[in-house]
């Protein structure tokens, strides 16, 4: 389970961000940032050409000392981050990937709602859910 | 990693060189004391040889050695202190300083790199990493396990003045010796057990014997053998002579660091003299060359200073001043004079040679002939038993690897060998050559060397020999070799977990970092860097961290936000580490990454720290600034967080000094919303006085209305032109009173003289914590202006000057030129909401004024959410601007096209002379009322200012619901007239004289529209004028003055809530002034409920004219109907009175049936009247050419009321008004038929039929129904009164009170294009008709004696009247005979008889009697109406129309006798 999920604009500025509400939100703001470069770096290392049929999900962008961070980029160039403990074993790759799935159609469903602005904070509660439910829960 | 002033090779060359230690005598060092240097340091700036070396390897092949440096130091035996792989406290102070020494040159190098939409200025350099490796690399203490920096030389000085300059020699060399090998000292570390001994005779030119010094160095050179010893003049300048020559100080860049090294290194470390570059010492600060200073003052003496020392001498200097000035500054104090200042140029150059000498012919043979020496013994011993003991080893040991490596780990860095041990002597050849840059030769040997000490699992050993044969490999350069880099990892791996020894790792590190940034590997350099961070040592953690940021930003694919993530990292370290100018510094470089980016919670942060930091560096401007960031943006952290962002920075503002002496800062909170300013000119009004109703004019409390601005200003702008003689000037502007974001705020508004300026400021708390404000005031600028004088004087008064707390001094100046400002003190509280404050201005003077902005006092409330406001909490004062930007300009292409605002005045009042101010109140104003109540109530105008008021005009949006009653007829002032009603009515009654019959006429009045219109000018023609003078009783109003005019209203037609607006309009009595005129609106709202609905139908008499004397006479049908829906308020209404107005009829006479004589009616009742309506005399309708209205009173009641006067004709005639002016396509239509009628005269055009026709159906007939309604109120009976008008405009259709019918046909479709004029319909059957009216004469019944005569013969007179006023032909056709079933029925026919067919011609409006004579055979009942008339109009030619008089039936009785 994630312990913080973000979901980045294509100008690289965040929509929505969420953490594990006891821990540093600050530190995973910066984690989340900063794991951008690693996002730029693999879609500018996938070829021009290849760009389409590239595959969205980035894998593992990159392991810190606690946290591993995973990415996910869509075709519109938004980007999806989990951050996920380092000793949560259990999380394999293709749990990451259902993660990211569900995220992303959550993340189409605000886009298709009308009064969504493209462009702002997602303030959706069905959103909210959905990022809790994968989110650890704190106790 | 940033870019360096040395490239890597330099660097590493220049971090080992061959060390040469320094013996000298006392007299030598007196010699050298007299330039404040002693030896080592004098010979320090020549220690880089310029030109190239040459030394043979064991292959006797000839080695370049170019650019050779070599390390001249002072003996120092003091103990060494232990190798303990961490840095001592007083190394890691000396570091600390280093680097805190060093700072980024003010607005120094910065590159800006451009990476994705980031453009980045970062310091291309870090010097203080520079100084810190540097300094890092010197402090290494000497280990046993490389050689690099032990003394490969010692040179043994002693002056040429001494007696027996050869025994001191001796003395030397023999202490040397005992050095090096008594065992005693372990400090000094020597390279190899014979050290080079070099004799440096010192001879000072100002003082000794030259020649005596030549001889000895004969002496000497047969000793020592020539390439053994050297002598050295110096001082060749006495001291005085030479003051004014300049003489360049090559020392003085390396002293003060050296020595600042110096007094805290380990003093048996070989003081390595430092690298020439610049950019290090301009970094330096003068108060850090204090310690140096102190050391030079104590001498040779190495002593460890004590730290705290240092701040007891600080000079008192501490701004860092220019580099050359601190140094003489330096330099004077220490010693008077500078150093060196006893050499000449030719002594530099002497020095210089004497270092080449010693190098070439000294040093290099040296080293030369221990490399052979050392080759021969590996080569002698490598044959066998090296190779044998590790095949050995190999075989047997193989097994017991990891039991052994454990054990072998435990005790890696007890483990050594001795010094002469064969395994250290092919490492010492590695350094060797290593040192003579004989790099190939090194690789291969620390190649050797580490397979040897891995086999031996001498780790510490293995490992230098790793990282230099990494080095080497590195430094041989070209393709021969690649790079070994996994010898480095491992040689940091193995000294840092192995060997636990943080510094030779960190060493090896830096080499390692700076050899993969060379290779551009920065991602690795990267990793590397950041796998040495650790906890032990911040500072060197925040160096790594920020050199490992450089990498990532010079990627190839630069990694923005990995760099500024470890610049985050590094500040956090260098401010844990004490280091806060660089902590800021990384701070910033991150903030440009962050900024902006919506990050906002990263960005918070940084500038939180940087604030901080800012702050305790004593930069409190940029401390503000960055806190006010936190604030201004709109933040996402908790209120908590808020709170103590807020708390602080209050605290850091207080603590900006000065802050309040000059002007005052802006402070960042509340957020103002400018554009929402409101400017309201003129007094807050009274809204009520006791039983007064104050106008309500224009108050901060309402919301601006477009629409209602616009109504306001068309108002205005009718009542102005009423003023000015039905033109607008073109200097006209609206008065505005308030002034906000909407209204037109290109002008400068105009406020008078005592009279208050308003200014609300809307205030938005953006936290989510409360804010206080206190002592809230305007900011403004004041420049006097007379404007009663043709040229005014600018005088300026006060140029933005506040009045504040800490002002009190000032505000009486103040006060002396523009009046006291009445400040709003004010405390309050308030979290993320949006709040007005109003704050009042109270001009006394005229002039140019200008509304800065705000002063406030912001304070936090205390955390604990105690909502009383403690008065002591910290409170800072400051301003805030209101810049208010007008709207964008939108008309030209140029606007369109760029972004530019109008100018937005609001906020910049013209102060003008006195105006006269009104105040209007109202007394006994009803708010509900019955449609067409009439009610009175009183008005009363209060001139309120200094100043005589004249030109008092209203204008109102709905004319016909107020009257002031018309001034010609001299309306009595008093509020009751003598003859009225019991129950105060409105109205002007009559007592109807007891013997007339109700329903008789009793009174015809004539009356001029004139007399009625005159309060608004013409009622006709002018068309919807709305405006009315107000019959002031001289016109003016004198300086409180007040007076009380009555004023009757009428409940509008339509029922539901009116809004109706007053505009009071009046004048100064002098003319010519800024401001012409003002105004006052007044806005009240009517609640009309439903009271009657009368409809009204006309119908042609059939009757004679004869009768009534004239030829027209109608019958006019009312029906009143109660529609009042209230059950409890009205009972019942009565019918009072119906009266007519009209040019041409008037009612004549009241046909009802008698028994309803009082005409009550009761809810949902109706009631039908029917009057007789006759023709006006024709004398009336074309006397003097003014078109009289005659007012003809029919009373039902038993009183009369006057309708031609007052409250009642008022009302008729601006329901005329109104009417005309609402209903614009039915007065246009109107019109078109006057213009018709009037051509269609005698030979008019063939088109005016209709006209004509028409024209024969108009009536234009006003009826007005006066009733009383008996209401319930409060169980007490009150009579209201009202009247209702109907307009008759054509025969035969019904016209009602209510205008819903009309309105709805206002509805007319947008048409596009000019609509064609409506084709020339023929005039329909129907209305041709009603262009000859007939009329049967006849005897009612008629006997007639059948029996005597068959035939019965009739005279039956018709009678035809034209009511046209064209001529008509007529025929008349008698034989026509009846077709309806009805009269075949008749038993019997008549006939007519005599001529059956008549052609008459009938002028205009002429009545014709046609005498008949119709015969009868039987007795009975005949209709005679059967005559068909058949009219055309005479000049219709061919065009014959007829038409057919629907005859009523004419019944005649015919009884026989």
């Amino acid at each position: 389970m994630a312990v913080c999920i973000a979901v980045i604009a294509k100008e690289n500025y965040p929509l929505y961000i969420r953490s594990v509400p006891i821990q540093n939100e600050l530190k995973f703001h910066y984690t989340v940032h900063t794991s951008l470069d690693v996002v730029e770096e693999k879609i500018s290392a996938v070829g021009k050409a290849m760009a389409d049929q590239r595959e969205l999900y980035l894998g593992l962008l990159y392991p810190t000392e606690d946290y591993k961070v995973y990415g996910c980029v869509t075709n519109s160039k938004v980007k999806f981050v989990i951050v996920a403990d380092s000793s949560n074993t259990s999380l394999r790759d293709n749990e990451i990937r259902s993660m990211f799935r569900k995220l992303h159609n959550s993340f189409t469903d605000v886009m298709c709602n009308p009064f969504y602005n493209p462009g702002d904070t997602i303030q959706s509660k069905a959103f909210d859910s959905m990022v809790s439910a994968m989110m650890v829960q704190a106790s | 990693m940033a870019q360096c002033v040395q490239s890597v090779q330099e660097l590493i060359q220049d971090s080992f060189v061959p060390k040469v230690a320094v013996l000298c005598s006392e007299d030598a060092q007196k010699i050298t004391r007299k330039n404040n240097l002693n030896f080592s340091e004098l010979l320090r700036p020549f220690c880089r040889l310029t030109s190239e070396g040459h030394m043979r390897d064991s292959n006797n092949q000839v080695q370049v050695v170019k650019n050779l440096r070599i390390s001249v130091n002072n003996v120092v035996t003091r103990p060494s202190v232990p190798t303990s792989g961490v840095h001592s406290p007083a190394q890691r102070r000396l570091l600390s300083e280093v680097v805190s020494a060093s700072q980024p040159a003010e607005g120094g190098v910065a590159n800006v790199i451009t990476a994705g939409d980031y453009d980045l200025n970062i310091s291309a350099t870090t010097p203080w990493f520079e100084a810190y490796r540097e300094s890092f690399l010197q402090s290494m203490p000497a280990s046993d396990h490389e050689f690099l920096n032990h003394y490969l030389a010692c040179l043994l000085v002693v002056s040429s003045s001494e007696a027996v300059p050869v025994e001191q020699f001796l003395k030397l060399s023999q202490e040397q010796h005992m050095i090096q090998h008594n065992g005693e000292y372990t400090n000094p570390k020597w390279f190899i057990p014979n050290t080079l001994k070099y004799y440096v005779l010192l001879h000072d030119m100002s003082q000794g014997d030259e020649q005596r010094a030549d001889s000895v160095y004969e002496d000497m050179k047969q000793r020592y053998g020539s390439q053994g010893c050297y002598l050295l003049k110096i001082n060749s300048r006495t001291a005085a002579a030479g003051t004014d020559e300049q003489i360049p100080d090559p020392w003085s860049q390396y002293l003060n660091k050296s020595s600042l090294q110096s007094q805290v290194r380990n003093p048996a470390m070989p003081c390595d003299e430092s690298s020439n570059r610049q950019s290090i010492n301009k970094g330096l600060r003068f108060n850090h060359t204090t310690p140096a200073l102190t050391l030079v003052l104590c001498g040779r003496s190495c002593k460890l200073l004590d730290y705290k020392g240092k701040h007891s001498c600080e000079l008192p200097s501490d701004k860092p001043t220019r580099r050359a000035k601190s140094l003489q500054f330096y330099t004077g104090v220490a010693a008077g004079t500078s150093h060196g200042a006893c050499l000449t140029l030719n002594d530099h150059n002497r020095l210089r040679l004497f270092i080449q000498e010693f190098t070439f012919r000294g040093l290099l043979p040296h080293i030369e002939k221990n490399i052979r020496q050392l080759n021969d013994q590996l080569v002698s011993r490598k044959g066998l038993s090296r190779s044998l003991f590790s095949v050995t080893k190999k075989l047997f040991g193989g097994g017991k690897v990891p039991e052994k490596s454990i054990a072998e780990l435990k005790n890696t860095s007890g483990l050594l060998y001795h010094p002469e041990a064969p395994e250290l002597q092919i490492r010492k050849m590695a350094d060797l050559c290593f040192l003579v840059q004989h790099y190939e030769l090194a690789y291969s040997c620390y190649h050797t060397a580490k397979k040897d000490f891995l086999s031996d699992q001498a780790m510490l050993y293995a490992a230098g020999a790793l990282e230099m044969a990494a080095v080497s490999a590195f430094l041989q350069g070209g393709a021969q070799r690649p790079y070994p880099a996994h010898y480095m990892d491992t040689a940091i791996q193995t000294y840092r977990d192995v060997c636990k020894n943080k510094v030779l790792a960190e060493r090896c590190a830096l080499f390692s970092a700076e050899v993969l940034k060379s290779q551009a590997k920065y991602s690795d350099a990267a990793t590397l860097l950041i796998k040495m961070t650790s906890e032990d040592s911040d500072l060197c953690s925040a160096l790594l961290l920020e050199q490992a940021a450089h990498c990532f930003i010079n990627m190839r694919n630069p990694m923005v936000r990995k760099f500024a993530f470890h610049m985050i990292l590094a500040g956090h370290r260098f401010s844990k580490a004490g280091q806060k100018r660089h902590a800021l510094r990384c701070y910033c470089q991150a903030m440009q990454v962050y900024k902006g980016k919506g990050w906002s919670l990263a960005e918070d942060h940084i500038n939180f720290t940087i604030g901080r930091q800012s702050f305790t560096l004593r930069q409190p401007e940029n401390a503000v600034l960055a806190f006010r960031h936190i604030l201004t943006n709109d933040s996402q952290q908790t209120a908590t967080q808020q709170g103590a962002f807020l708390r602080e920075y209050l605290y850091v503002y207080r603590n900006v000094p000065g802050v309040c002496e000059v002007a005052l800062p802006q402070l960042p909170l509340p957020c103002i919303n400018s554009s929402a300013t409101r400017v309201y000119f003129g007094h807050e009004r009274r809204l009520a006085e006791g039983e007064k109703q104050a106008a309500t004019h224009v108050s901060l409390d309402q919301e601006f209305d477009q629409d209602l601005a616009a109504v306001w200003q068309d108002l205005e702008e009718q009542v102005v032109a009423a003023a000015n003689r039905g033109v607008v000037p073109s200097t006209f502007y609206p008065t505005q009173c308030c002034l906000n974001s909407q209204t037109d705020n290109l002008h400068f508004p105009l406020a008078v003289v005592e009279e208050p300026i308003i200014v609300e400021v809307a205030f938005r708390n953006p936290l989510k914590v409360p804010l206080v404000l206190s002592d809230l005031s305007l900011l403004w600028k004041f420049t006097l202006k007379d404007f009663s004088r043709p040229q005014p004087q600018d005088v300026m008064v006060g140029d933005a000057v506040t009045i504040t707390n800490e002002k009190e001094a000032i505000a009486p100046r103040v006060r002396k030129g523009k009046g006291g400002i009445p400040s709003v003190c004010k405390f309050l509280t308030f979290s993320l909401l949006s709040w007005q404050a109003r704050l009042k201005l109270l001009p006394r003077q005229t002039g140019q004024l200008t509304i800065l902005g705000l002063v406030y006092n912001l304070a936090s409330t205390p955390s604990t959410g105690d909502s009383t406001i403690n008065s002591n909490s910290p409170s800072v004062r400051g301003r805030q601007d209101l810049e208010i930007q007008g709207p964008r300009l939108n008309q030209t292409k140029e606007e369109k096209t760029s972004v530019s605002h109008g100018p937005d005045r609001r906020l910049d009042p013209t102060i003008t002379p006195p105006m006269p101010l009104l105040e209007v109140f109202f007394l006994q104003f009803p708010t509900a009322l019955l449609c067409g109540e009439i009610r009175k109530a009183y008005v009363e105008f209060c001139n309120v200012s200094h100043v005589p008021l004249c030109g008092l005009r209203v204008a109102s949006t709905h004319p016909d619901f107020f009257t002031f009653g018309s001034s010609s007829l001299a309306t009595p002032l008093t509020p009751l007239s003598p003859t009225s009603f019991e129950n105060c009515s409105a109205y002007k009654t009559l007592a109807t004289p007891p013997g007339a019959t109700p329903g008789s006429v009793t009174a015809v009045t004539l009356v001029s529209a004139a007399d009625f219109g005159s309060g608004g000018g013409g009622v006709f023609g002018t068309g919807g004028k709305r405006v009315a003078e107000i019959p002031l009783g001289e016109g003016t109003l004198t300086p409180g003055e007040s007076t009380q005019l009555p004023l009757w209203l009428r409940g509008p037609d339509q029922e539901g809530v009116h809004e109706i607006n007053f505009l009071f309009y009046y004048e100064g009595a002098e003319k010519g002034g800024k401001i012409s005129h003002r105004v006052l609106r007044h806005t009240v709202f009517i609640c009309a409920s439903r009271s009657l609905s009368v409809r009204a139908t006309a119908c042609r008499s059939n009757t004679l004219p004869e009768e009534e004397g004239r030829n027209g006479s109608m019958l006019v049908f009312v029906d009143v109907e109660n529609i009042n829906t209230s059950e409890a308020g009205v009972r019942e209404f009565h019918i009072a009175q119906v009266s007519s107005s009209s040019k041409q009829w008037r009612l004549h006479k009241c046909i009802n049936p008698a028994e309803n004589k009082d005409c009550k009616l009761t809810t949902r009742e109706r009631g039908k009247l029917c009057f007789r309506a006759t023709r006006c005399k024709p004398h009336e309708a074309t006397s003097k050419s003014l078109e009289k209205y005659t007012f003809a009173d029919l009373s039902l009641g038993n009183e009369q009321i006057i309708s031609s006067t007052t409250p009642c004709a008022d009302f008729f005639f601006r329901r005329c008004q109104s009417s005309e002016s609402w209903r614009p396509l039915i007065a246009v239509e109107t019109q078109g038929r006057h213009s018709r009628s009037q051509g269609a005269g005698p030979g008019g055009g063939a088109e005016d039929i209709t006209g004509v026709v028409r024209k024969c159906n108009e009536v234009d007939l006003d009826i007005i129904v006066l009733w009383k309604a008996f209401v319930v109120e409060d169980n007490k009976q009150v009579i209201l009164e009202g009247q209702l008008h109907v307009a008759l405009q054509t025969i035969g259709k019904e016209a009602c009170s209510l205008r819903q019918k009309e309105e709805a046909q206002e509805m007319v479709l947008l048409k596009f294009k000019p609509e064609l004029p409506p084709p020339m319909t023929r005039p329909s059957m129907e209305q041709l008709s009603h262009l000859i009216k007939t009329n049967l004469h006849y005897p009612e019944s008629y006997s007639h004696s059948f029996v005597q005569k068959s035939l019965c013969m009739i005279p039956v007179i018709l009678t035809l009247s034209n009511c046209s006023l064209a001529q008509v032909d007529a025929i008349i056709d008698l034989r026509h005979k009846t077709t309806s079933p009805e009269s075949l029925e008749v038993h019997g026919s008549f006939t007519w008889l005599g001529k059956t067919q008549y052609k008459l011609q009938l002028r205009a409006q002429e009545v014709m009697r046609l005498p008949l004579r119709a015969g009868f055979l039987h007795a009975g009942v005949y209709n005679l109406g059967t005559p068909r008339v058949f009219a055309k109009l005479a000049d219709q030619g061919a065009m014959c129309e007829t038409s057919q008089q629907t005859a009523t039936p004419a019944l005649i009785i015919i009884n026989s006798t």
